[in-house]
């Protein structure tokens, strides 16, 4: 009986072993026969673009069954190289292209603004671009010499390689070396719980992002830009100074399957989901 | 002889950090389940995402998760027991090779998971072509779990008495049958620790999983889909998806259930198997 257990147990464990990988080597063998067909599509970078992404592929499959669009992040840098270099069908990239980026093909599919937020016990209603120059160079360091309390400013600046930190800074003529930051983000919702958790914090977001989360109550505020409000309305009517452009991008003029989802992307049908994301849909 | 003050204050010392580590471990249960337990219900745990994972469920995320620990578990569990038993039962302790293996097990151990990311994207996803697939990340995880589960089956195989082994040469046996018969059954429970360990370090991990199973939150078909795993959508939902938090508190209380679990049954096993092993 005892020794019964002993002989059965590591059998039952190699049989398991033998079916998995059998189940492995099976699954392969057919997963080949998908990837390979014509009705599949990739498109990686941006963090921002990619949940609209998701989104507008969810709806492209489901008008186009059988299509399948895989999404992955992994930054805007990355989506222009995935698309040079052909790992990836079409890249995205929460910026204009660069001149050095000019051997790719833009086509915009949303809009963004970037807001300088403060948290909402601030009393500070407007800042000027010499203040937040100054401010952001570490030459102003309390919040009294702008017109607020006695309270230490924390300056919140994005992490390297964030195209929201080259937009901000490029609108500012800052260098990234110049900046005094106490702290460092990457996403906008960590930039946005930053600011809500520091009464002396100043940071900047994504338009949408902040707006939506201000409505929900989070506690922070927007501040105007150079006199304008700070909306997705006034970005719509593109009166708003600091603001970019959400771009797939392909290194060919797309045809086939790309060029179906990328027109699609840009249509009317998915405005509701740039809305829905907090982005300002193009127009047509 | 009477107790002093400094044993008391020492004690007292002691004490207070045992409380920490069940308060912080309390703070986070009542954190997470006061977030999402509202949310989480059937249709949570059986729906699609919807709306960047607004609204809908995360069935997908879930099954997503359980074959990137299927494939990391079945690469990670032979190529370590194997491991394991070379080391403990086949090398001697000076020898070289021995000592190397080792020395690269105890680097691969504290290699952050973004350089595991990186090097599963290069080596699984492009040369071996397999793409943003379960299958490159579940053999990315097995990487990044080797390690935990050889330490510990090391661990189990050397707790059992040299003695058994001897007896074990007189009655005959061949170094085979001891190994099958006597040295794997009693390193078991050693096995399940190291199991546990790496099934924890696999659902915590997100940098590695962007790199090699990817942020794709549909259904998956085979294991060279790209599939989400639990940790990305908690991840992406909290720092990428403005309206997120409701959803990602949920997501992250089902993990949580989901390790628990996983620990219980796993403590559970070794339970049933020390039994076992002292009636033979």
């Amino acid at each position: 009986m005892n020794e019964n257990i002993a002989q059965t147990n590591p059998r039952h464990g190699l049989l398991l072993a033998l079916g998995l990988l059998s189940l492995l080597v099976a699954s392969c063998g057919q997963s080949r026969v998908t990837s390979q067909s014509a009705n599949r599509l990739t498109l990686t970078g941006s963090s921002t673009v990619a949940p609209l992404a998701t989104e507008i592929a969810r709806r492209y499959e489901d008008q186009h069954p059988g299509v399948r669009i895989d999404v992955q992040t992994g930054g805007s840098a990355r989506g222009i190289a995935d698309a040079r270099s052909g790992v990836a069908d079409i890249g995205m990239v929460s910026r204009d292209l660069k001149t050095s980026e000019s051997d790719l093909l833009a086509f915009t599919i949303a809009g963004d603004g970037i807001a300088l937020i403060v948290n909402r016990a601030n009393p500070v209603t407007e800042l000027s671009d010499e203040q937040v120059v100054a401010i952001y160079r570490g030459q102003i360091r309390n919040w009294s010499h702008v017109g607020g309390e006695d309270r230490t400013i924390t300056v919140v600046n994005k992490a390297e390689g964030r195209s929201t930190l080259e937009l901000f800074l490029s609108h500012f003529g800052l260098e990234n070396s110049e900046i005094r930051a106490d702290v460092v983000i990457g996403d906008n919702e960590q930039g946005v719980k930053t600011v809500a958790g520091l009464p002396g914090a100043l940071g900047y977001v994504s338009i949408g992002t902040a707006e939506t989360d201000a409505a929900r109550g989070v506690s922070i505020r927007l501040l105007p830009m150079g006199g304008v409000e700070a909306s997705v309305s006034s970005l719509q009517q593109g009166r708003f100074p600091l603001s970019r452009r959400l771009n797939l991008v392909s290194s060919l003029p797309p045809e086939g399957l790309a060029k179906s989802f990328i027109d699609f992307a840009r249509s009317a049908e998915v405005a509701d989901l740039v809305a829905g994301l907090a982005f300002v849909p193009i127009r047509p | 002889m009477r107790e002093s003050r400094t044993d008391r204050l020492l004690e007292l010392a002691c004490w207070c950090s045992a409380f920490m580590v069940l308060a912080i471990a309390g703070w986070i249960l009542f954190d997470v389940m006061g977030h999402g337990f509202r949310r989480v219900d059937l249709n949570f745990l059986l729906g699609s995402p919807i709306d960047a994972g607004r609204q809908g469920g995360i069935a997908p995320i879930l099954v997503s998760t359980v074959l990137i620990l299927g494939v990391c578990m079945t690469v990670a569990v032979p190529i370590g027991v194997g491991a394991a038993v070379a080391l403990s039962e086949y090398g001697s302790e000076g020898r070289r090779a021995t000592r190397l293996i080792r020395a690269s097990l105890d680097v691969l151990a504290g290699i952050p998971s973004i350089v595991f990311g990186l090097f599963g994207n290069a080596l699984f996803c492009r040369a071996l072509g397999m793409g943003f697939s379960i299958a490159s990340g579940g053999l990315t995880l097995a990487c990044m779990a080797l390690p935990l589960v050889i330490r510990s089956t090391e661990e189990g195989l050397r707790s059992v008495p040299v003695e058994y082994r001897h007896a074990a040469a007189a009655l005959g046996m061949s170094r085979t049958s001891t190994l099958v018969h006597l040295l794997l059954p009693a390193a078991t429970p050693g096995l399940l620790v190291g199991l546990v360990l790496g099934i924890g370090r696999a659902l915590a991990e997100t940098a590695a999983l962007l790199f090699t199973s990817g942020y794709v939150s549909r259904w998956p078909t085979s294991i060279f889909d790209s599939g989400r795993t639990l940790s990305v959508h908690i991840y992406d939902l909290s720092m990428n998806v403005p309206g997120g938090d409701g959803n990602s508190h949920a997501s992250a209380l089902v993990l949580v259930a989901l390790l628990i679990g996983i620990n219980l049954t796993a403590s559970l096993m070794a339970n049933v198997w020390l039994r076992r092993r002292i009636r033979t």
